[in-house]
């Protein structure tokens, strides 16, 4: 979750806050969980979503997906230039795509959650969701093989 | 540069399909060949955002096993989060991020939190409900105390004379027997007494016999009272029914004044005389009609006034027995004219004393009797049965049934405000939050 939040907000620190946040609502409103509309993990993303969704609002900052520092640091811990550069790649065609679709690949990826889970997060159809999900894994192939062809060309 | 070997070009499958195929694959149990792409590609996804700060995420880890979020101590809580998060992907925490976490993430949220308030306010809600369900209860029950007045006045009822006529000479053959002068006395039985176990207990017996205080060879008059318990609906019923004994019983009701209500206190009052020889009976004939609140008993030693009478009689009697033999030894014209004068106001004494005398008797020999029936709904509980329990629990169901009714008219709606606004509220805060995400 905080590596779903870090890469949808790019700031260590309201990640951090809203972690933190999400955690504490999630042990608050235990008591109202209810596993037949859900599991626990898509409660908590949800409540994760929620939280980054108003955090965004309310900053009216625009997430480009630059991860400024931490990308540095990210890359001097790599260890082989390939990774690197093959990362570079998935980073470019990840933020080559909508916010919407590039939320929906986070959630996927970060938090594991099935299309289900998928939809009770995102207060959606768990048909649609999965809909969204291929739509968004494909453009996001697309992108990496398009990318990946401008290298080799 | 190395590319990313993603699936093939070829058409994806169904949906459906694709969707078990990818799970399949991240999950590890996929043995198609695009199945390790997948996972690369998820694993690169994950890398490229910087991992929890250790102290971060010890310091989670800490809060959420004070909360008792997690079992476990939070060196367990943080080694069952690091082996969660290597179970699913390779994790790196840069030697700078043990630096970078900020503290205080909690206490900043702790003091926004809105679970609590929010479970304080729907408690506030229910205690308010509930009251609000009380007041109504006691409004309804209690307005049932009031109603339309109904008034009716019955005509006093004469007793047959030929009973009057028995009774007062059954009394006056008691009292001539009584030769004794004594000056008049009075006394009261059972009063405030009577009424005192009336009251503690409602189910009191008929009334003793009062002559069973007098002594004999007195003159004596006697009075009572009785009250008792009713319900509105049968007050009307239950005085006729007094009245019918007074009659069978030798009386009359003097003056009776029945006022009933249509719900709460209702009352009569009767007046009535009886023989005094039949008062023991009829008190307990009344007694067995309605549940006795209270009666109370009194006596009036009479015995003086009426040997008083008596003997002015006899001495206006024996003066006109003297004027008779006087009257027939008379020769003169003067001495007979006088005797006519004075046997003129003879015959009036004695015209007077006997009047006396039969006053003093119906005295005796006829009692009052006030009868009291109270018509309040107290009367109900009296003599508890089944059918009265029944009749109770059925009222006491009918208050909630219309108490709720009336609770649901002005709260379903209310509710359904409430509802109303609080899902456009979220309709309307999901439409901003996905705002957010068409930014661009």
């Amino acid at each position: 979750m905080h590596g779903y939040l870090i890469s949808l907000l790019r700031d260590r620190s309201a990640a951090e806050d809203l972690t933190a946040l999400a955690f504490e609502r999630l042990y608050r409103s235990r008591l109202r969980l209810d596993r037949r509309r859900g599991t626990p993990r898509a409660w908590l993303f949800s409540i994760a979503r929620n939280a980054a969704l108003d955090e965004l609002r309310q900053r009216r900052r625009r997430s480009s997906y630059d991860l400024g520092e931490d990308r540095v640091d990210d890359r001097a811990s790599a260890d082989a230039l390939e990774d690197v550069e093959r990362r570079a790649t998935v980073l470019d065609a990840l933020a080559s795509l909508p916010l919407r679709e590039r939320e929906l690949v986070l959630l996927k990826f970060h938090g594991q959650l099935s299309n289900s889970e998928l939809a009770r997060a995102l207060g959606i159809s768990e048909s649609n969701a999965g809909t969204r999900l291929h739509r968004a894994l494909t453009r996001l192939r697309e992108h990496c093989a398009e990318a990946g062809r401008e290298e080799v060309a | 540069m190395r590319i990313i070997p993603f699936p093939s070009d070829e058409p994806l499958p169904g949906q459906e399909a694709w969707t078990a195929e990818l799970e399949a694959a991240l999950r590890g149990e996929s043995q198609h060949p695009d199945a390790h792409a997948w996972r690369e590609l998820r694993d690169d996804v994950r890398a490229l955002a910087p991992a929890m700060t250790p102290a971060f995420e010890v310091r989670l880890a800490q809060e959420l096993e004070r909360r008792g979020a997690l079992e476990g101590s939070a060196e367990d809580a943080e080694t069952r989060m690091r082996g969660q998060d290597s179970a699913g992907s390779p994790r790196r925490v840069s030697a700078g991020d043990a630096s970078g976490s900020r503290p205080g993430a909690f206490a900043r949220h702790r003091r926004g939190s809105w679970s609590l308030a929010s479970h304080r306010r729907s408690a506030v809600g229910a205690a308010a409900t509930v009251a609000v369900a009380l007041v109504a209860a006691l409004l309804i029950s209690g307005s049932h105390g009031s109603g339309p007045v109904i008034e009716s006045r019955a005509p006093t009822q004469r007793p047959p004379a030929a009973a009057l006529n028995g009774s007062a000479r059954a009394s006056k053959g008691a009292a001539s027997s009584s030769p004794s002068s004594t000056p008049a006395s009075s006394a009261t039985s059972g009063g405030s007494a009577a009424s005192a176990r009336a009251q503690a207990s409602p189910s009191i017996a008929a009334p003793s016999a009062t002559g069973a205080s007098s002594a004999p060879g007195r003159v004596q008059q006697l009075a009572a009272s009785i009250t008792l318990g009713s319900t509105p609906q049968n007050l009307q019923a239950t005085s006729d029914q007094v009245a019918q004994l007074t009659v069978r019983d030798g009386g009359y009701v003097q003056s009776s004044n029945v006022q009933v209500q249509q719900q709460g206190a209702s009352e009569a009052t009767l007046a009535l005389r009886l023989p005094s020889a039949r008062l023991a009976a009829a008190l307990a004939a009344i007694g067995r009609l309605a549940p006795v609140r209270a009666e109370s008993q009194s006596l009036q030693d009479i015995t003086g006034a009426y040997n008083a009478a008596h003997q002015q009689l006899s001495d206006a009697e024996a003066e006109q027995r003297a004027l008779l033999r006087a009257l027939a030894a008379a020769s003169t014209e003067a001495q007979i004219d006088s005797l006519h004068a004075r046997l003129a106001a003879s015959r009036a004494a004695i015209a007077r004393a006997q009047s006396s005398v039969s006053s003093i008797t119906a005295r005796a020999s006829t009692s009052e009797v006030e009868v009291s029936i109270l018509g309040d709904t107290r009367a109900g509980s009296e003599g508890l049965t089944l059918h009265k329990g029944l009749h109770d629990t059925g009222q006491v169901l009918l208050v909630v049934v219309v108490a709720i009714l009336i609770l649901a008219a002005v709260l379903v709606p209310l509710a359904l405000l409430v509802a109303g606004v609080a899902r456009a509220r979220r309709t309307w805060r999901r439409y901003q939050r996905e705002r957010a995400l068409n930014a661009p």
